[in-house]
């Protein structure tokens, strides 16, 4: 009678459940990235630069001989699937790490489960402070909003200079808690704050906002975004008569924001955690492989990614076994020479590291500057 | 001046809401159908602009052939998704019209990538000094105010000079009545989608020039904007589209700057809308 | 057995939710296109009034209420407005509420609120409590179909103007249409905040407004099994559809697309008829 529905129903219920490790000869690493929706373009760059990390190591025998295998879910950059997804790579998968390629709303979400289920988790550059505050088991490879925002107003009111600054901030975590960082610290450096306007994730037309800007006229401009609404914006500021320096940070670091804003990008300064221009060996060969893996250049999600899962990786070689909590503490006491620079952590699972300052230069990113003061940027320790 | 630039902004988004919202418009006035994947012809005239461009290395003729093109798909929406629906309750065009424009997000992230497309040389990014005042218009930005308004006049002058345009006023109007004057209903619909279609690329087209950027989840927002602009203007009201079309785009320029730190963009533009029908239930220029 | 504990729990709340729905747009047939906004007001009541210290299960009673009262002003504007006007408002209000919240730093803003206490039960033993509620909603549902008040919504539902004419306080039965069906998606919403133990501004928004009028008019709008089984299914489908993860929006779009195309009156209307067609055999 109902058996049309219920045949396939049944059968979707068998798979799921019958959905368990099948091979208990690999290392399992599980993975969360944004992979359909608004922010596929960061979820599917994540996923490279993990991937990469994993065929690298294989390539290199492994981890004390065996193989790892990335387990890699798409969570829609919703906390709504990250949790149920959080808890498949666990109970399911039976990872002995997980990698959060996503957002920081997914992220959040899922580190509650990891942290509760005694697996260690590693976000790769989602920036909500809470995060970490989940427990001893979370851990972050990135910045802190905060504290890249205060590096912002070292390297505007310091290095660069300037002192009316008008502040553009995109409207989410990401944006908000740049913008907070930034403010704290700006009269350190002689800023002025003289305006602030903030924008939604999806707008793309921001004329009243560059009108307003031309009306207040500042030294520099502040702006967060990713590269699809930073492109646009610096685009639109530049054809509107704005010339003062913009600038961003690590949204908008990606080779699109390039191609997107062309002309306009140039002289467009970041703070950011890839270094085009650095001589350490671990990042050049991050940028040739993942170059050649990908087909386009590498960004900073995929940069943060691969770090994150180098970190997953190293700890489980330097515990020696699948034990959660003997890899939960070798990620603790890890220090490691990683895409994006020296990583180690502190008490609370943050990462302590200079911030490398970018700029476009002939349609290419290259180095600007480095920011290493170590009171500025010390990230929260609780 | 400032409020001068701002006043301007605001109408060309407003030309932007126009052109997708006349579409939408016109559907819902012929066929009482909320055409939500109207948006995703929207998109889909932003890719073709910009892969046509980039293949041919014209605007005007990428243009062209792109409002062709998404006017016939626009036809192939209609007959397949629409009609045979038509006499089922309202709510299931609403969903079909919903899953079909979710499916095509997914279909332009899966042929065309999620990081979206670029022109290799964008046109018209050269500026114009309005009048010396220091005031800085695109090119673009100027072909949207233009393109809006030739829209404007040529569906005027469609529907009031022609034949196909009468037609398609009376089927508006009544279409037992216009099909007992041996009015083909048939064509008229798909008139009707043709040119709502692909003023909705021609749209897709400019936006496209204004940001550099084609998107999958471009049509997201325009999907529920343009909803709120024909119920705002009044069902079925050209005339009360463009108004609300208009209104909300300098709102919108206004609010988000003066209004940004109590509510967003979108916020303020539904806040403007239940205003206006809480006072006007039929919408500004709807009958009652 | 945790994962299948926590999925179960989803498509029970999702079971809450979507009757929620049904009772507003199924029974009533006013169409809600901003229904997620009071699923986030119940969220965020019980978020924050257990931080503040009010006890589970209590603060799901001021997740109802909070949603009630927020039901109770948009019911307002059905008075106002109807059908596909009434949808697009419901729509702006759900904007608004999303608008609001991310403004507002005592409601967490973008950041939105960690650190949601737990219900204090075991996973399973919250499992049993959710399951619990479901199944009293869907009682409550049937029971209220078939009693005076849902033959009301019903004749209000096919022809208002009707409905008047027979001295229906047309008005009323719709403002409690809302205050009930808002107050249960609030509790629905109290649930999801316990479980998930996190909640931002994205879990409410258009997208999920969406998805519960999808379960709704799946299952056979007006049809509470039909309901059920659809809200128990759809939430668990982008996980199965795991194995083929790339294609899962396209082929649950395409599945609802053709669903309304065959079958519009969903599941529940599909049982109908084959049961119709059973006793006519017999």
């Amino acid at each position: 009678m109902t058996t049309p529905m219920i045949r396939p129903a049944l059968l979707g219920l068998m798979l799921a459940l019958t959905a368990g490790p099948a091979l208990a000869e690999t290392a399992k690493i599980g993975f969360n990235a944004p992979l359909t929706g608004f922010a596929a373009a960061d979820g599917n760059s994540a996923r490279i630069g993990a991937e990469l990390a994993v065929e690298q190591a294989n390539a290199d025998g492994g981890i004390n001989g065996q193989q790892i295998e990335l387990v890699v879910y798409d969570d829609q950059a919703s906390p709504k699937s990250a949790v149920p997804i959080a808890n498949k790579l666990i109970e399911k998968d039976q990872v002995v790490v997980g990698v959060s390629g996503s957002y920081s709303g997914a992220t959040r979400a899922a580190s509650g489960v990891f942290q509760a289920a005694g697996v260690p988790y590693i976000a790769a550059y989602a920036v909500h402070p809470d995060i970490t505050r989940s427990g001893d088991y979370v851990f972050r490879t990135s910045f802190v909003g905060e504290v890249q925002g205060r590096a912002g107003a070292k390297l505007i009111g310091e290095t660069l200079g300037k002192k009316r600054v008008v502040v553009i901030t995109l409207k989410n975590d990401f944006g908000q808690s740049l913008a907070a960082g930034f403010k704290e610290k700006a009269a350190d450096y002689g800023i002025e704050v003289v305006a602030e306007y903030e924008y939604g994730i999806k707008d793309r037309q921001f004329g009243a906002i560059v009108a307003k800007v031309k009306d207040d006229n500042p030294d520099a401009i502040y702006a967060s975004g990713y590269f699809f609404t930073a492109a646009p914006l610096v685009s639109q500021l530049r054809s509107g008569g704005v010339t003062v320096p913009v600038i961003g940070q690590e949204g908008y670091d990606s080779q699109k924001f390039i191609e997107i804003a062309q002309d306009n990008a140039e002289g467009i300064i970041i703070t950011t955690s890839l270094d085009r221009d650095s001589d350490a060996a671990p990042t050049r060969t991050f940028i040739e492989a993942f170059e050649g893996k990908a087909g386009f250049k590498a960004d900073m999600v995929a940069a943060s990614a691969h770090t994150a899962t180098n970190v997953a990786i190293e700890a489980m070689r330097a515990a020696g076994t699948t034990d959660r909590a003997a890899i939960r503490d070798a990620i603790a006491g890890l220090t490691l020479e990683a895409s994006t620079g020296t990583i180690s952590f502190n008490e609370l699972g943050e990462v302590q590291k200079n911030v490398q300052v970018q700029v476009v230069q002939d349609g290419d990113w290259h180095r600007h500057s480095v920011i290493s003061d170590a009171e500025l940027l010390a990230p929260p320790a609780e | 001046m400032l409020y001068l630039e701002l006043l301007i902004q605001g109408l060309v988004q407003g030309g932007i809401y126009t052109l997708i919202a006349l579409g939408l418009t016109l559907v819902y006035g012929l066929l009482r159908i909320l055409h939500v994947a109207h948006a995703a012809l929207f998109t889909l005239g932003g890719y073709l602009g910009v892969i046509l461009t980039n293949a041919t290395g014209s605007l005007a003729l990428a243009m062209v052939l792109t409002m062709l093109v998404t006017g016939v798909v626009g036809m192939g929406v209609y007959r397949v998704a629409y009609q045979p629906i038509l006499d089922k309750p309202p709510y299931v065009a609403l969903i079909a019209s919903i899953a079909l424009f979710i499916a095509s997000e997914e279909i332009y992230r899966l042929v065309f990538g999620p990081y979206g497309l670029s022109y290799d040389a964008p046109p018209l990014q050269g500026v114009i000094d309005l009048f010396g005042s220091g005031m800085y218009l695109k090119q673009a930005e100027l072909l949207v105010l233009a393109g809006t308004g030739a829209a404007l006049i040529g569906l005027h002058l469609l529907s009031t000079r022609t034949r196909i345009g009468i037609a398609w006023r009376a089927t508006v109007t009544d279409p037992e009545m216009a099909a007992s004057f041996g009015i083909r209903t048939q064509r008229v619909r798909y008139l009707n989608f043709f040119i709502g279609s692909a003023l909705a690329a021609a749209a897709g087209v400019m936006v496209a020039l204004l940001n550099n950027l084609v998107e999958p989840t471009m049509g997201s927002v325009p999907s529920y904007k343009a909803l709120a602009i024909i119920v705002l203007g009044g069902i079925g009201s050209i005339r009360g589209t463009l108004i609300a079309s208009l209104a909300l785009g300098v709102i919108e320029s206004f609010g988000t700057i003066y209004l940004g730190s109590l509510l967003d963009r979108d916020a303020i533009a539904f806040a403007f809308l239940i205003l206006v029908l809480m006072w006007r239930p039929q919408g500004l220029l709807g009958r009652t | 057995m945790g994962y299948e504990i926590t999925l179960a729990t989803s498509m029970c709340i999702s079971v809450v939710f979507a009757l929620s729905l049904n009772l507003i747009t199924g029974f009533c047939g006013q169409i809600s296109l901003g229904h997620a906004a009071f699923f986030g007001v119940g969220a965020y009541t019980a978020a924050l009034s257990s931080q503040a210290g009010l006890a589970f299960p209590l603060d799901l009673l001021a997740a109802a209420a909070a949603a009630a009262v927020f039901g109770f002003i948009v019911g307002l504007s059905s008075l106002r407005v109807r059908h596909d006007f009434l949808a697009i408002t419901t729509m702006g209000f759900g904007f608004l509420f999303l608008g609001v919240v991310r403004q507002q730093d005592w409601l967490g803003g973008e950041m939105g609120i960690s650190a949601i206490p737990g219900s204090g039960l075991s996973k399973l033993g919250y499992l049993g409590f959710v399951a619990a509620v479901a199944v009293a909603v869907a009682l409550f549902s049937a029971y209220l179909k078939r009693s005076w008040l849902g033959f009301s919504f019903a004749a209000i539902a096919d022809d208002e103007d009707t409905a008047r004419v027979v001295a229906l306080d047309v008005a009323r039965y719709k403002l409690l249409a809302f205050v009930l069906g808002t107050a249960i998606a609030g509790i629905a919403g109290g649930l999801y905040a316990h479980h998930v133990r996190f909640i931002s501004p994205d879990s409410f928004g258009f997208v999920e407004s969406i998805a519960v009028l999808s379960m709704v008019i799946v299952g056979g709008i007006g049809s509470v099994p039909g309901v059920v089984f659809a809200a128990l299914v759809l939430t668990a489908l982008p996980l199965w559809f795991q194995v083929i993860e790339d294609y899962k929006l396209l082929l649950y779009s395409a599945l609802l697309f053709i669903m309304m195309q065959l079958c519009e009156d969903g599941i529940g209307g599909l049982m109908r008829r084959l049961m119709q067609g059973r006793r006519r055999t017999t």
